[in-house]
């Protein structure tokens, strides 16, 4: 009974069972299929249709955002997949097998489908509301209960919570279950229209995050509507820009719209901003940073300042690190007056960040301790090299994010400073 | 008009009601400042029992017709929104005319009797039970069912496990409404012959020996009251989910 219902575990349970069926892989479920649009067309009466010969493909396991201002049929688009909205003209392929041959309902149960105000019974507790499809589908109860569980365990819900009624728990809470109840039979395709659009800014950043979280363990095909940008280039592996009568202005990663937008609209619609979104895809490790010269607790001072002299030393200051290698502080021109080096440094260190964060995080890291340059440890905690101010403009600069940088032809700027170092 | 009338008084005094009380009230006659008399009270309880189960059966019985026709209207003008607005007229326009005449206006057709007075009585309870039905329909979210539908529900499945669990509370307080109004009617079910506690009101038409009307009366409204308390707890036990709020 374990192994068969492996397919069907989305979590990893703490038992005896051997690591193989914990596994990322193994908990993956059933396969996602590829979705694809073949000139779909909807007509409501005379006029400009709401979608427009739309041509698109969504390959299995990835999440494409359907992004536009409202009344750009992006939500029509998306219904075409489980025929809540029918086809006036074109076809909507799951896999290979066109929509248009499958009856609604048993259609329907295969596919995931989340809306923004959630829709939970609200005469059903949370476990009945997260069994609805197999309920369809005609499990076994024992089947069932097994998977409720799972599922409440999947988007971290207290299982007590499994017997209350929806009027009961948090807008979160309710957009968590709404989720759940989308996965509950291992659906091939999710749907989702403007899933955390009522959820507020806190617990909206909370949710994505937790959603991207399952999905990089799921790999479902996922539609993803949304009128915010932000959202859409977070969110999506892909990214499909619509615009009002229903036409396709973009599809392409979200790098690739933020660099490269096709059209005028595209520009507009993506922002004057979009150089900044740019740093909200990458990582500090994505970017060359900057090598300082290093000191160590004893040294000889002439020797780290022989170091500093090199020509490929782009901060004026050397960076003190323990015995480990972690970054320590900054030395100062007195610190290097001595002979040897001290064990304390003059200037506190300042922000340090992960080659992990996100470059727009870092940034305001920077920005926020008044730092030109902030020291980047790697997961073990040493020192990765330093981030500043040009190295980010650099990279906005460079045509092609992943490009490496070019050294700043300039010098180092004359006033480097860690922050409140008191730097002489 | 008045033939029917006639004979239906004339049938509820051949059951003999008017002849018995009149003699009975003598008891009461040494005393006349009384209201109620008790002595006659405590001796002929007894004679309220079959009128009491006889109103009973034709509440029941009527409320029960009554909401098999208007629940079926109900859904049908769910299904097909144009045969709302006409099928709410019609139910109004019964509920508009008076009870009497439309208890007369019936005896040509089914005599007297039982029937008629249940044909009259399921009648007026149509207006509030289809009403209510519609409006728990309508107040059903939208999200709710696109979720439903968008899960894989078919549209059968929508309306018996979404649309009319959430649609109860309504449909029962329109029932509720239905049935005490129906207690309070069914009174005049006396006129076509039918029985019920309305014998022991206007049987004798002999307003000056209040005893056996204060005794009906009270029997009429607490029928009514648990009638209605029935409905309610029932309407509690099954919509759990009306009373768990946030904790």
């Amino acid at each position: 009974m374990r192994g068969s219902e492996a397919g069907y575990r989305l979590v990893a349970v703490p038992s005896s069972e051997p690591a193989t069926h914990t596994q990322p892989a193994a908990r993956a479920g059933r396969s996602a299929s590829p979705v694809s649009y073949v000139g779909a067309t909807k007509r409501y009466g005379p006029g400009p249709p709401a979608v427009d010969h739309l041509d698109l493909e969504v390959p299995a396991g990835e999440i494409c955002v359907l992004v536009g201002p409202s009344g750009c049929g992006k939500t029509t688009a998306m219904r075409m997949v489980n025929r809540t909205v029918e086809l006036s003209e074109g076809d909507v392929l799951i896999g290979d097998e066109s929509v248009r041959e499958r009856d609604p309902a048993r259609l329907r149960r295969e596919i995931g489908y989340v809306i923004q105000q959630v829709g939970l019974f609200p005469h059903r507790t949370v476990a009945q509301n997260i069994a609805a499809v197999p309920e369809l589908l005609g499990w076994e109860k024992d089947r069932i209960r097994a998977r409720t569980a799972e599922l409440l365990e999947l988007i971290g819900l207290d299982p007590e919570l499994g017997s209350r009624y929806p009027a009961q728990l948090s807008g979160g809470q309710q957009q968590r279950v709404g989720v759940a109840r989308a996965l509950a039979a291992d659906p091939l395709v999710m749907l989702m229209d403007e899933p955390f659009g009522a959820i507020d800014p806190i617990n909206r950043e909370r949710l994505q995050n937790e959603f991207l979280r399952l999905q990089s363990e799921l790999r479902k095909t996922v539609l993803f509507v949304t009128h915010d940008i932000d959202e859409a280039i977070k969110m999506g592996d892909r990214i499909a820009v619509m615009r009002e009568g229903g036409r396709l202005e973009q599809y392409a990663t979200p790098a690739e719209l933020l660099m490269a937008p096709a059209t005028p609209f595209v520009e507009d619609f993506v922002g004057a901003d979009r150089a900044l979104k740019r740093l909200a895809l990458m990582r500090v490790a994505d970017v060359d940073l900057w090598q300082p010269a290093t000191a160590r607790a004893g040294e000889a001072c002439a020797e780290v300042r022989a170091r500093l002299a090199m020509p490929d030393v782009d901060v004026p200051f050397p960076l003190l690190l323990d015995a480990a290698g972690r970054p320590l502080g900054w030395l100062s021109e007195r610190d290097l007056a001595a002979a040897t080096v001290p064990e304390q440094p003059d200037s506190p260190l300042g922000p340090l960040l992960e080659t992990d964060d996100v470059l727009r995080d870092a940034l305001a890291d920077m920005l926020q301790a008044g730092a030109q340059y902030a020291a980047v440890a790697d997961p073990q905690g040493r020192l990765a090299g330093v981030l500043s101010f040009e190295v980010i403009s650099d990279f906005l600069g460079s045509a092609r994010a992943h490009a490496p940088l070019p050294r700043p032809a300039e010098a180092a700027p004359a006033a480097p400073a860690p922050p409140r170092g008191g730097r002489p | 008009m008045i033939a029917p009338a006639a004979i239906a008084l004339a049938g509820a005094v051949d059951e003999g009601f008017f002849r018995d009380r009149s003699s009975d009230t003598l008891a009461c006659e040494a005393r006349p400042d009384e209201v109620f008399c008790f002595g006659w009270a405590r001796e002929n309880i007894d004679r309220f029992l079959t009128p009491t189960l006889e109103h009973l059966e034709m509440v029941v019985a009527s409320v029960a017709a009554g909401f098999v026709v208007a629940f079926a209207l109900a859904l049908l003008a769910h299904r097909r929104g144009w045969l709302r607005p006409p099928l709410l007229a019609a139910t109004g326009v019964l509920y508009t005319i008076p009870s009497l005449a439309l208890f007369f206006l019936l005896l040509p057709l089914t005599g007297l009797g039982r029937t008629t007075a249940i044909v009259v009585l399921a009648a007026y309870t149509l207006q509030i039970i289809y009403r209510n039905t519609i409006i728990g329909l309508a107040n059903v979210p939208a999200a709710t069912k696109d979720a439903a539908r968008g899960m894989g529900y078919t549209e059968r499945q929508v309306l018996w496990r979404v649309e009319l669990p959430l649609a109860l509370p309504e449909i029962v307080a329109g029932l509720r409404v239905a049935t005490v109004s129906t207690v309070a009617l069914a009174t005049l079910a006396v006129f076509v012959g039918a029985g019920g506690l309305g014998t022991q009101i206007y049987g004798g038409g002999n307003l000056t020996f209040p005893t056996s009307v204060l005794i009906a009366a009270a029997i009429v409204i607490l029928m009514a009251l648990v009638l209605e308390a029935a409905l309610l707890l029932a309407q509690r036990r099954l919509t759990p989910w009306r009373r768990a709020r946030a904790s």
